[in-house]
């Protein structure tokens, strides 16, 4: 992990065309850590918040993170924008996942490339949509608005996906490299759920990744999975199988280093744990982990 | 989709569903013709990994927020019940703060009328109150001296504001001393109904449950509910003078100071907004 939060000053920015920072590694962080993180400190270059978390609620959650974004980066990743859907552009959601912004000064906001909900319920998942024209204007269209809204790209993440509809016109990562193009948006590419949605669709992961524009990716993500022979499932429940850090390093070594969050949010072992595991993703990243003792 | 991912009946019986059916008809009748199948799952067991998970996931959201109603109506009734609610009540927000908002009222009215049952709808009610509490807004308690001062004020007129972080709770079973044996580890058996008055709160970031007496808890809530100082005061002892006689009345007035004092101490009596 570099030497950034000696000084909590953003390091220089990585290649995408925003000039956003590549942050170095980071976990996602949880609740079994909070006490961990503001008594001890501990080495971590930054930390992804579930922005659904922090939002209608002043409790206990929002103080440790308070506290917890005077010393470390904090980006933010949702789960409920749900750009794919039909049902009216939540603004006033908007404005929450602003003023949280503001309020930990979040180095970028970001959520999927999914629906969650239409007629107003929310299915608390990510759902896939259909690959097409038409379904690209759309996305494309609610994308744009919400990042005028908000005044800042979104960073959005390619979901894992368990069916396919027989409607798609276009590969998913021919939808994304347009739909990153055609809205001006940034990317997250989650390494890991490439993986898992090739493995159930029978496409190749590599050819896959060769398609995503490396100057839109901000920000890469890493997880573990759970494999149930006939289909994977994104469980973020253990450490990064080998074939996954292949496609972290493929692309790493296209375009150079992004700032990579680790995902582990079941089975949440000791922070120490975290640390050893996104360590490993120093190795291709051009500079060997470096311990910095807390500030 | 979601008409049939959400459906409580499974992918075949959502598919059925007239909900489905009025969106994409040909759906019911040839499902692979909209979603495809892989090499090793059909159209229907694709779908039926989100329906699995939709479930799953809002009923271990549920799990994690009523542990003890969990414990006693036993972990597969609970997780029928779960599926159940969330069927009829489908999340309509961002979060998942408010999902089991209604729960404790759907158990109330679809258990049977059984001690266990009663006392499972209680604790129910006080998990769900510290879910809330625990969310709450946050406000700036009084000092001592505030709190002089108000009393001390024109009388008659003056209002405590309460903290947007406390819940009054008027039960039928001694919930709160179960969950309180529970607690200390011990094993307490279903206890008979007996009327009980809690309040739950947060006081800084930490959430807490206290028994209440009757008169001490009608008075709080009628503080809570913006009464003056005297009117609620006036209208406690009122009560416990009809419910129990002058001399309740008595020691209910003999009892105020030692309310105010518990209350004061928890942090229940808030600033009006705009003054700090």
């Amino acid at each position: 992990m570099t030497a950034n939060i000696a000084t909590n000053r953003d390091p220089a920015p990585s290649g995408n065309r925003w000039g956003l920072p590549d942050l170095g590694l980071g976990v996602g962080l949880r609740t079994q850590h909070f006490r961990h993180i503001t008594e001890k400190r501990p080495a971590m270059d930054w930390f992804e918040i579930l922005s659904e978390n922090f939002i209608d609620t002043e409790g206990r959650p929002l103080d440790y993170l308070d506290r917890i974004a005077e010393h470390y980066p904090i980006a933010m990743h949702g789960v409920s924008l749900s750009v794919g859907s039909t049902d009216p552009v939540d603004f006033a959601f908007l404005d929450k996942l602003r003023a949280l912004a503001k309020r930990v000064n979040a180095r970028w906001l970001g959520d999927h490339i999914c629906w969650t909900g239409v007629a107003g319920l929310n299915g608390h998942d990510l759902y896939p949509v259909p690959y097409t024209e038409e379904g690209l204007e759309h996305m494309v269209e609610r994308v744009r608005i919400i990042q005028d809204y908000l005044e800042r790209p979104l960073v959005l993440e390619n979901p894992s996906t368990y069916l396919e509809f027989a409607a798609s016109s276009m590969p998913e990562e021919e939808f994304i490299a347009r739909l990153a193009e055609d809205a001006d948006c940034a990317l997250l590419l989650d390494v890991n759920n490439v993986y898992v949605t090739c493995r159930n669709h029978d496409l190749d992961p590599v050819e896959y990744l060769g398609k995503i524009p490396a100057d839109r990716v901000v920000q890469i993500h890493l997880a573990g999975h759970t494999d149930n022979g006939t289909h994977c499932i994104d469980t973020h429940d253990g450490r990064v199988i080998d074939a996954v850090w292949d496609l972290y390093a493929r692309f790493t070594a296209r375009a150079g280093p992004r700032a990579t969050l680790l995902e582990w949010d079941a089975n949440v072992p000791k922070f120490s744990v975290l640390q050893q595991e996104v360590a490993k993703a120093a190795r291709f990243r051009g500079a060997q982990p470096r311990r910095r003792a807390a500030a | 989709m979601q008409a049939v991912v959400m459906h409580d009946g499974g992918v075949q019986a959502g598919l059925k569903s007239p909900r489905a059916r009025a969106l994409v008809a040909e759906a019911a009748r040839d499902l692979e013709r909209v979603v495809l199948p892989s090499r090793q799952l059909s159209a229907a067991e694709r779908l039926g990994i989100y329906s699995h998970m939709y479930y799953a996931r809002l009923i271990e959201v549920m799990e994690g927020e009523y542990p003890t109603t969990r414990r006693i109506l036993g972990e597969d009734a609970f997780a029928r019940l779960c599926r159940r609610f969330v069927a009829k009540n489908p999340s309509r927000s961002r979060t998942l703060n408010t999902l089991s908002l209604k729960f404790p009222d759907f158990l109330a009215r679809t258990l049977p009328k059984t001690r266990r049952a009663g006392l499972a709808v209680d604790v129910a009610r006080i998990e769900r109150a510290m879910e809330d509490v625990f969310d709450a807004p946050r406000a700036t308690p009084m000092t001592a001296a505030q709190f002089a001062a108000v009393g001390a004020g024109p009388s008659g007129r003056a209002v405590l504001r309460v903290t947007p972080a406390l819940r009054l709770l008027a039960l039928r079973y001694p919930a709160n001393e179960y969950m309180n044996a529970l607690r200390r580890g011990e094993n307490p058996r279903i206890p008979a109904p007996r009327k009980t008055w809690v309040i739950v709160f947060r006081r800084g970031f930490q959430v807490y449950r206290r028994d209440q007496e009757p008169a001490q808890w009608k008075l709080l809530a009628a503080l809570a509910a913006g009464k003056s100082l005297a009117a609620a005061v006036r209208g406690a002892l009122r009560g416990a003078a009809g419910r129990a006689g002058r001399n309740a009345a008595e020691r209910a007035a003999k009892r105020l100071g030692a309310w105010f004092e518990e209350w004061s101490a928890a942090q229940l009596f808030v600033v009006p907004e705009g003054r700090g």
